[in-house]
């Protein structure tokens, strides 16, 4: 079944193609959807809840039409949006519990509502204080408890992790996980960084350009992306050398080198051409693939 | 903190309620802001101070009517002898309803919800009319309470309190649109104050100087046309086409419906301005 799905979508602005016939099923679960910036992510999320007419091509949601449907589908989703959206002068409770009846609850429903998703979100006595003083990571969780209040079936995430430091990072991408399995509720999550989202997701959409780049589900992802970077303090050249020898593919990245995986017998490769050539090993880690990277691939017809 | 999240998720199961209740709820939202309900301390000093000073008049009236027995001001002439006070109350909390939402960015969260553009606009309109005709009729209505309890020789002035109860809210409806839509024009709340108060200032300035201009022309049929510029005395003249009262303008105003249809025409105005404001807004 799908949750969301387009068929030739397009939206044209007096200047840009921001969706380009973009045709892309969602199936239940987290959905990632990565782009650059411009790519036309929040633009198909705005088409999605109904707000922006496409220009040609089709969408539904949750087996809605968006051209006709739109404040049904608004019923039954969330919205998280990128920017910044909290009135400051307001407390999170008040603010999440008007929101929540501007979703259709009742007050009751809706302040029981509010002080649940607060608590889900881990926001504690400071929901009772204005918005205006939290930090970052706070109002994300407010941003988050809103799109949470009338526990819609579906909820769209743009850049939910922007801005937060590492430890806030992993708290929300914990987070968005439990509201995918636990909650139930279906996400389609967006972000610059598919590393980020090899974390959390499913499935992965990337558009760039308004076209879809590629679907697929995670496990097809990380098989095509395992590599690992290493970083040494002098010498990157001989190990590069070395490890090309080995038959082992290897790009440089400034200082690191990027090493296709084949097997556990890489990372011993690594260690040993490291100990032979008498180097000082710094770093051995998963590569954190950034969207480029995929890019890369599609170009490289990989 | 993990463990605060270990408490299962309970889904929703009760009902969903249609858009005229969320669009209820905006407009009691809005009201709270107005009068800074549930907002900082600081929020609720200009509101109450306004407000307070409007019922001065009342308690005064009512003081003198047990005196003296005498009225101090009559309910016709009410709106129009504090209008500088009205017009400070639309100045400063007008922007408080609308600012924050487009300078904070909330607007997305309304439109991404079942409410439609003309829907927050109306809650948001309903609001400031409420709170302008709350300011207004309280007194009148204090007044009103007091003339019935202290028993002036004569019969009470039933049918002159009710007119100008039905005048605060034409007033009210009237001078909320215009100063919403002039407020919504900027996100910025201090903008949004010199504006409608610009504005309001303007309309005060121009009805004597035009007013006198016209007179010393010898033109005094054209020069009651003058006192149709100021929101105050415009809906005034349309109490005395409606009800017959007394005046409370120099040398009347033009007979006619003439001030009916440019109270319509101000209000289309507004809301039109309001319309094209929000569409574009949410098109962003």
């Amino acid at each position: 079944m799908h949750i969301l799905a387009t068929e030739g979508l397009t939206k044209r602005f007096p200047t840009v193609t921001a969706l380009d016939s973009l045709t892309v099923g969602v199936g239940p679960g987290v959905t990632g959807l990565v782009g650059a910036n411009g790519a036309g992510k929040s633009t198909l999320i705005k088409i999605m809840l109904g707000l922006l007419p496409p220009s040609s091509g089709t969408a539904r949601v949750l087996d809605l039409d968006v051209g006709t449907q739109g404040e049904r589908i608004r019923r039954l989703v969330g919205y998280m949006p990128e920017h910044e959206c909290l009135p400051p002068d307001v407390s999170a409770t008040e603010f999440v519990v008007h929101l929540a009846r501007m979703s259709g609850l009742p007050r009751t429903a809706a302040r029981e509502r509010a002080a649940d998703v607060l608590r889900h979100v881990g926001l504690a006595e400071e929901r009772y204080r204005p918005i205006g003083g939290y930090s970052t990571g706070m109002k994300q969780r407010v941003k988050l408890a809103q799109a949470l209040a009338h526990d819609p079936k579906l909820i769209f995430l743009d850049e939910p992790t922007n801005g937060l430091d590492p430890r806030g990072r992993d708290e929300m991408l914990h987070l968005i996980r439990r509201i995918g399995t636990e909650f139930g509720i279906s996400v389609l999550v967006t972000s610059h960084l598919l590393g980020e989202l090899e974390r959390v997701c499913d499935h992965v959409i990337v558009i760039d350009g308004g076209r879809l780049l590629r679907s697929s589900a995670i496990t097809e992802f990380t098989q095509a992306t395992q590599s690992v970077t290493v970083e040494v303090e002098e010498g990157t050249e001989p190990l590069a050398e070395r490890l090309l020898a080995a038959g082992l593919k290897v790009s440089r990245h400034g200082r690191t080198l990027l090493v296709g995986v084949t097997g556990p017998q890489t990372f011993d490769a690594i260690r040993d051409a490291a100990v032979d050539l008498d180097l000082c090993l710094i770093r051995l880690e998963q590569a954190r693939h950034r969207i480029e990277d995929v890019f890369r691939e599609e170009e490289a017809g990989v | 903190m993990s463990e605060i999240y270990d408490i299962g998720y309970r889904h929703y199961e009760g009902p969903r309620l249609g858009r005229g209740h969320s669009a209820r709820a905006l407009a009691v939202h809005s009201l709270r802001g107005i009068f800074g309900l549930g907002r900082p301390a600081r929020s609720k000093i200009m509101p109450f101070l306004l407000a307070t000073i409007m019922v001065l008049p009342a308690v005064v009236s009512i003081a003198m009517m047990a005196l003296i027995q005498q009225r101090a001001m009559s309910y016709s002439s009410f709106a129009v002898v504090m209008q500088a006070v009205v017009a400070i109350f639309l100045a400063s909390q007008a922007p408080t309803a609308v600012a924050p939402d487009l300078r904070h960015r909330v607007l997305p969260l309304y439109l991404s919800r079942p409410v439609s553009v003309p829907e927050y606009i109306a809650a948001k309109v309903s609001a400031m009319t409420v709170a302008v005709f709350a300011i207004v009729a309280v007194p009148l209505t204090i007044m009103y309470v007091g003339e019935l309890l202290i028993d002036l020789p004569g019969p009470p002035s039933t049918e002159e309190y009710l007119g100008a109860m039905a005048m605060a809210l034409v007033l009210a409806l009237l001078v909320s649109t215009f100063g919403l839509a002039l407020a919504s024009l900027t996100p910025r709340r201090g903008l949004g104050v010199a504006s409608v108060m610009a504005v309001y200032l303007l309309t005060l300035a121009a009805v004597p100087i035009v007013y006198a201009t016209l007179t010393s022309m010898g033109e005094d049929a054209a020069a009651r046309w003058a006192w149709l510029l100021n929101p105050f005395w415009l809906v005034d003249a349309l109490q005395v086409s409606l009800f017959g009262t007394t005046p409370n303008s120099e040398g009347g105003y033009p007979a006619g419906p003439a001030p009916a249809l440019i109270v319509l025409a101000l209000l289309a105005l507004a809301i039109g301005v309001l319309t094209a404001r929000y569409r574009k807004a949410a098109a962003q």
